[in-house]
């Protein structure tokens, strides 16, 4: 990326790679995370999500460099931790507390959590002060654990699989307050998921791993420029076909065709341009594992 | 004006996905923000809501939300008040009124004259009430 004019990056990596024992979780990626963006992390479960953002909060040891708020995370945790806030995929609040005390709790445990801004983001939720965390929806869970997290003023927030097992509201409620309480264009938030329909339009960028390999790291902006989607009559199919595209499919009803890059003229010629979506591009740049044997 | 605005008035909080894909999302956000103004909402002289505040409602990202409001902006919908934010200009809702009749007139009405000589329907068949 573009470092002119710039202020250093919030993650920086550079051929980092993470095994565990003789399995390569992360194999030699290269990335980096500026100010202000919404970076989504798409890929298969296995693909190497979850590891890299344990290497990220300094929860796993990785080779290659890795650099996060400026600070090397194993080394400089306790410092790094002050600007980074982390929803593991497994988190969990204790079931028997209630929600003040869980401030509090908050408030004891972290310098840069605000008990005041706690308070009002749970306002937009129908989550009390007084309510036990064993008497709430799953939905309503996830909201008072976003409330939490971002009532730490801090630069980057990690999310790993944020919104599995919601239903659509709440997915939404819980989006709604990451956009309008957390993203002011000077923090970043980097969230993994599978479920790339719904997060689609919330990124600036994309990073895609397939088998701990980044296959795609792009603003959402360029892969309009880049990625060209052609809907086509069925007549059209097999000149289509023969100008090699990264995959065919149907869209609406329609077929259509995906190309890294403009297609000929002619061949572009054949159909309509449609806007490339993040889905058609997850699904022609990763596989599935158990359609991607190992080769020897 | 620079760009002739296809006004769509879907509701805006239908569902989680709400966007085709035939046109980049910053235009089709344009374009119903501009329905909004076509509608008086927000009215002529009024503020539009913050980039924040548009982005949580159609769960865009803020930079889409940023290149819509600089499109409705260029096409000369909007006032940048220096530090108080964007505002619609006056006039606003007769200039997109103007523009949508010529598009109506342009595109739509030679079609719509197509398909009612093809069915044979005469002037005094349609309700004009």
């Amino acid at each position: 990326m573009d470092n002119k004019n710039q202020q250093p990056a919030l993650i920086d990596a550079k051929s980092l790679s993470l095994r565990y024992g003789s399995k390569l979780a992360l194999d030699d990626i290269s990335f980096s995370i500026p100010k202000g963006r919404v970076v989504g992390l798409l890929g298969h479960n296995g693909a190497g999500k979850t590891s890299l953002m344990k290497a990220i909060v300094g929860l796993a040891s990785h080779q290659g460099s890795l650099s996060v708020l400026g600070l090397e995370p194993q080394r400089d945790r306790v410092q790094m931790l002050e600007s980074l806030c982390y929803i593991p995929d497994v988190a969990v609040l204790p079931r028997w507390a209630r929600v003040d005390q869980l401030i509090t709790l908050a408030a004891g445990l972290h310098p840069r959590f605000s008990a005041d801004r706690a308070r009002s983001l749970l306002k937009r939720t129908s989550v009390g002060p007084r309510d036990k965390v064993k008497n709430l929806s799953r939905g309503m869970v996830v909201q008072l654990h976003l409330a939490l997290t971002a009532a730490i003023d801090a630069r980057l927030m990690v999310l790993d699989e944020p919104t599995l097992g919601l239903d659509v509201l709440s997915r939404k409620s819980f989006y709604e307050m990451l956009i309008e309480e957390w993203c002011d264009g000077e923090r970043s938030v980097l969230i993994s998921t599978h479920q790339v329909e719904e997060v689609e339009t919330l990124l600036s960028d994309v990073l895609m791993l397939n088998d701990g390999k980044l296959v795609l790291d792009i603003s959402l902006a360029d892969i309009e420029e880049r990625f060209v989607a052609l809907g086509h009559d069925p007549q059209a199919a097999e000149a289509i076909a023969a100008a090699h595209p990264l995959l065919r499919y149907r869209q609406h009803g329609q077929a259509a065709a995906l190309f890294d890059g403009a297609p000929p003229a002619d061949v572009a010629a054949l159909g309509q341009r449609l806007r490339p979506s993040l889905v058609d591009l997850f699904v022609a740049l990763t596989r599935r594992p158990e359609l991607n044997p190992k080769q020897a | 004006m620079a760009t002739v605005i296809y006004i769509s008035n879907t509701p805006p909080d239908s569902a989680m996905q709400q966007w085709d894909d035939r046109l980049p999302l910053y235009r089709q956000l344009a374009n119903r923000l501009a329905g909004g103004l076509l509608d008086g909402d927000p009215p002529e002289g009024e503020a539009m809501p913050s980039v924040r505040v548009l982005a949580a409602q159609y769960l865009l990202n803020p930079i889409t939300v940023g290149r819509a409001l600089q499109a409705l902006n260029e096409d000369g919908l909007l006032d940048n008040r220096r530090g108080l934010g964007l505002y619609v200009r006056p006039g606003a809702r007769s200039a997109l009124l103007q523009a949508e009749r010529q598009r109506f007139l342009r595109d739509e009405w030679p079609q719509l004259q197509l398909r009612l000589r093809r069915l044979g329907i005469r002037r005094d068949e349609l309700d004009w009430e």
